[in-house]
């Protein structure tokens, strides 16, 4: 999972490439610490290139909606391939992390 | 077919890929991703929870009925008596504040297979998962 992140005026611009499984979700952890900082972030989550998610991705991208939430920022998550968002959609996820 | 693992310590992906490489899995990609994340959240359960320190073996193994196109995957292991059906499912209904990390492997398996089954033989952990494909 390549994940490359752009701060454009007050957003952050976040793009995800590739599959996110039990042998990556540690170093994503590590790639989106900078996600985890700083006073209402703005995050938009590019999720065109996403080719896969497993319980192990959906962990951090609620630690990630819990961390924004709590520092009074808001993000989004755009462009899931239907079985990406199927497994939001099974989860609830769909329900606390916007998509659009 | 079938193979077994031992030590499992960090075999995740070679068990998954094993699986995933199987003449008996269909080439439908939607298929496909079902029973990856199906697959993986089941070995996973394994690797992390069998056996102190993963050191201990998982088989694992796939089986096609060609009149009926139901998938079988079969992992099976001599971990501590474990019946992962046993835990409750999460309540999706909760918001992102209430909701816990965690706890959704083998619901997202009970929700992509048509059948998951438990049974402890002969000192084996036996989980069984089936999809028609």
């Amino acid at each position: 999972m390549n994940v490359t992140i752009t701060n454009q005026d007050n957003k952050t611009l976040v793009v995800l490439d590739g599959r996110l499984d039990t042998s990556n979700a540690d170093q994503f952890q590590q790639d989106i610490a900078p996600l985890m900082e700083g006073d209402k972030p703005d995050i938009d989550i590019d999720c065109t290139a996403m080719s896969y998610t497993s319980s192990q991705g959906l962990r951090l991208f609620l630690m990630l909606q819990k961390s924004v939430m709590a520092r009074g920022g808001k993000m989004v998550m755009r462009n899931m391939n239907p079985q990406v968002k199927e497994v939001f959609d099974i989860t609830g996820f769909s329900n606390i992390i916007t998509i659009i | 077919m079938k193979k077994r693992f031992n030590p499992i310590k960090d075999k995740s992906s070679e068990i998954i890929e094993f699986l995933m490489a199987s003449p008996d899995m269909p080439e439908d990609e939607a298929l496909r991703f079902k029973l990856r994340l199906s697959i993986e959240e089941a070995v996973e359960n394994v690797v992390r929870y069998a056996y102190d320190g993963g050191i201990g073996w998982l088989e694992a193994g796939t089986s096609l009925d060609h009149d009926s196109l139901i998938l079988t995957i079969e992992l099976r292991d001599a971990g501590v008596p474990f019946n992962p059906l046993e835990k409750g499912d999460p309540d999706i209904t909760l918001s992102a504040e209430e909701r816990e990390i965690g706890g959704l492997g083998i619901f997202l398996c009970k929700k992509m297979m048509d059948s998951i089954q438990y049974r402890y033989e002969d000192g084996n952990n036996i989980l069984t998962m089936t999809k028609k494909v």
